[in-house]
């Protein structure tokens, strides 16, 4: 009975949510599985409540949303230990209060707990302390993912960053950050020229390709926060480069150069010694490398068979086998972070879609479906979801997806953006 | 008479007497004096004096002071007329020089202009022969192979770079937007290069060339359809 009741409930507020955010969401699915927080309003001093509403519970709420494992419940009804009952049969398991204090000088205290409802004992209690210049909707997303850690036992990617390439005006690209709600676009780089292909290493350090000098130039951070400066070539020219990704270690750049025979390769460079390694065979196109979280192995794209297919190799170009079987397009490999999927893209009826390729099953999920086209997969921290590309609505912005294809997020109406990257925030 | 008798000797021998008393001019004297009316000679020619104006031409006792006179003046006026002369002379020869000069000036202005007309010509031909000669190519979805269509072009350029043996080209590899960033890096590079290597079939030196691939990033047209994609599949070449 209550459970028939929670599912016509969540039936109701998919549609509500859907309903609301009508522009956001595409396309989206609840699952029964999702836990219901029920959410009291939080008690404030020195914050008015149309503040919070806005900038804290609204955005909890939407991150909850995204996680696909949490479903906000928000009634009229007191907090307090004696109305957990009512709250239980509201729907909500679980019971969350939050209590913000903001300091004179501006700082922040947020405390927040969780109560099961129907053991009606703690299972979450967190404070936080803010300093004035970090945003309110941080700390909602601070606390969604250590709702989801609680959870799940792993944290949640609320507070994580997309870093993306975006065109500022004709001929000319730059990389930019953008908060994982789309709020909070920064610009990170200002050569004033086609900068591609960011990445950016566990410890937050970027690296690109720039042109800025004519050629294609890598150019990267040896040290976190510190100034960009060139990695690659260290004199003259390098031919063709592109596609610079850290290794897990942070202490390597896999790229590739291409040479004046049209062939172009899959490189390492070691960032101490300067060494550069070349991986492959100089034998048709090799790009798009991807590490495996162990640092030992790469996927990559290469058309040495003819078509762009995805292949794999020990980082020091040995054991190359084929991953991708079907499909005369496949490219655009992103390993997971865990290391059990490979994402990439498949060209069919000429738009292209996204595939995950579960290695232990030796098989491959398509993810996107329809008319448009979705590129440049990149994993989420938490291996949930994938930030890919898509025209759907025009020129080409940024999306999120679930690995069922069926809750499709607009992160941002950014127009112009390619090769997304997702990346903690703290 | 008688007085006279004595008189007129004592009167005779006094005269005589004084007469060889008064001492003669020393050469010395003779000479200063000279020199003096020389000076005033000089100053008088200065002056603007004539030269009728000797003061010592009474002055018959000493000869010597209006000789000097003359001297000096003479010497004046001829010191003025030969500096008027060299002073004229140098005039001459500075206006001849200057007039040289200019000759010279204005030749050396038309050889320039000249030169640097033909150079425009020349730049003005190398320009027609460039924009003549370096037209763009075409591929065919993900194909790097140069078409039958375009061997023609590609022997164009090849005959401008033989008749203009200075020149340097770039070859700019495009694709269109299907297919991911990377991979078109990659493609972009391979078709830059298979025009180099076709060039270099026809007899060019690939150290002349350099290649460069900016894939899907620098369309000409962004429509999603074959008739803009075709457009964007193209190999350019640019002077370097």
């Amino acid at each position: 009975m209550t459970r028939s009741f929670i599912r016509t409930f969540l039936c109701v507020l998919a549609a509500t949510g859907l309903w609301a955010q009508q522009t956001e969401v595409v396309l989206t699915a609840t699952s029964s599985a999702k836990l219901v927080l029920g959410m009291t309003q939080p008690k404030a001093s020195g914050l008015d409540d149309a503040t919070i509403a806005a900038e804290f519970t609204a955005v909890l709420k939407r991150d909850l949303d995204e996680t696909g494992l949490i479903a906000m419940l928000q009634e009229r009804l007191p907090g307090d230990a004696a109305a957990v009952k009512a709250w239980k049969e509201a729907g909500a398991q679980w019971l969350l209060n939050v209590r913000m204090t903001r300091a004179a000088n501006g700082d922040l205290q947020m405390e927040a707990s969780a109560l099961d409802t129907a053991a009606e004992k703690g299972v979450f209690t967190r404070t936080y302390n803010a300093n004035k210049i970090v945003p309110l909707r941080y700390l909602a997303h601070y606390l969604a993912d250590d709702l989801v850690g609680r959870l799940t036992g792993e944290k949640g990617v609320a507070s994580s960053r997309i870093v993306f390439v975006r065109q500022t005006s004709p001929g000319v690209k730059e990389i930019f950050q953008v908060d994982r709600d789309g709020a909070g676009l920064v610009q990170l780089t200002r050569h004033g020229s086609l900068t591609l292909s960011p990445t950016v290493a566990g410890d937050g350090r970027l690296a690109y390709v720039t042109y800025k000098g004519g050629a294609p130039e890598i150019w990267g951070q040896r040290r976190k926060d510190g100034p960009h400066e060139r990695f690659y070539p260290t004199a003259g020219a390098g031919g063709m480069l592109s596609s610079p990704v850290w290794s897990p270690d942070g202490k390597r750049l896999a790229f590739v150069q291409g040479d004046r025979r049209g062939n172009s390769d899959i490189m390492t460079l070691d960032l101490a010694t300067g060494r550069v390694r070349r991986l492959t065979d100089g034998n048709g196109i090799n790009t798009e490398p991807t590490w495996n979280p162990n640092g030992n192995q790469l996927a990559f794209t290469s058309d040495r068979e003819g078509g762009p297919q995805v292949y794999l190799m020990q980082d020091d170009g040995s054991n190359l086998r084929r991953l991708t079987g079907e499909g005369q397009y496949n490219a655009s490999p992103a390993w997971s972070p865990n290391g059990a999927m490979v994402a990439y893209v498949s060209r069919f009826e000429g738009k292209f879609d996204l595939f995950v390729y579960k290695l232990g099953e030796g098989k491959a999920y398509q993810i996107t479906t329809g008319v448009s086209t979705s590129e440049s997969p990149a994993w989420s921290p938490d291996e949930r979801r994938l930030v890919f590309t898509s025209n759907r609505f025009g020129s080409s912005q940024l999306f999120t997806t679930d690995l069922s294809g069926r809750q499709i997020v607009r992160l941002a109406e950014f127009a112009g953006c390619q090769s997304p990257r997702w990346i903690r925030g703290r | 008479m008688r007085y006279g008798t004595y008189l007129v000797p004592a009167a005779i021998v006094l005269t005589l007497g004084s007469l060889a008393c008064k001492p003669p001019k020393t050469a010395e004297q003779i000479k200063a004096e000279t020199q003096a009316a020389f000076n005033e000679g000089v100053q008088a020619f200065k002056d603007g004096k004539a030269r009728g104006t000797n003061p010592y031409l009474t002055d018959k006792e000493n000869p010597h002071k209006m000789q000097g006179w003359y001297d000096g003046w003479d010497k004046a006026k001829a010191d003025k007329d030969a500096a008027d002369a060299k002073a004229a002379a140098d005039a001459k020869a500075a206006a001849d020089k200057a007039a040289a000069d200019k000759l010279a000036a204005d030749k050396a202005a038309a050889e320039e202009a000249a030169r640097k007309a033909a150079e425009a010509e020349k730049a003005a031909a190398f320009k027609k022969a460039a924009e003549a000669a370096l037209k763009t190519i075409h591929f065919d979805y993900d194909k790097s192979d140069i078409k039958e269509a375009d061997r023609a072009l590609l022997q164009g350029i090849a005959d401008f770079m033989k008749a203009f043996p200075a020149a340097k080209l770039e070859i700019e590899g495009h694709c269109d937007e299907r297919g991911t960033n990377e991979y078109n890096l990659a493609l972009g590079n391979k078709r830059a290069a298979a025009a180099l290597a076709y060039l270099k079939t026809l007899g060019v030196d690939e150290a002349r060339f350099t290649t460069i691939s900016y894939g899907k990033e620098k369309p000409l047209c962004t429509e999603a359809k074959e008739a803009c994609w075709s457009q964007n599949r193209r190999g350019e070449f640019k002077l370097k």
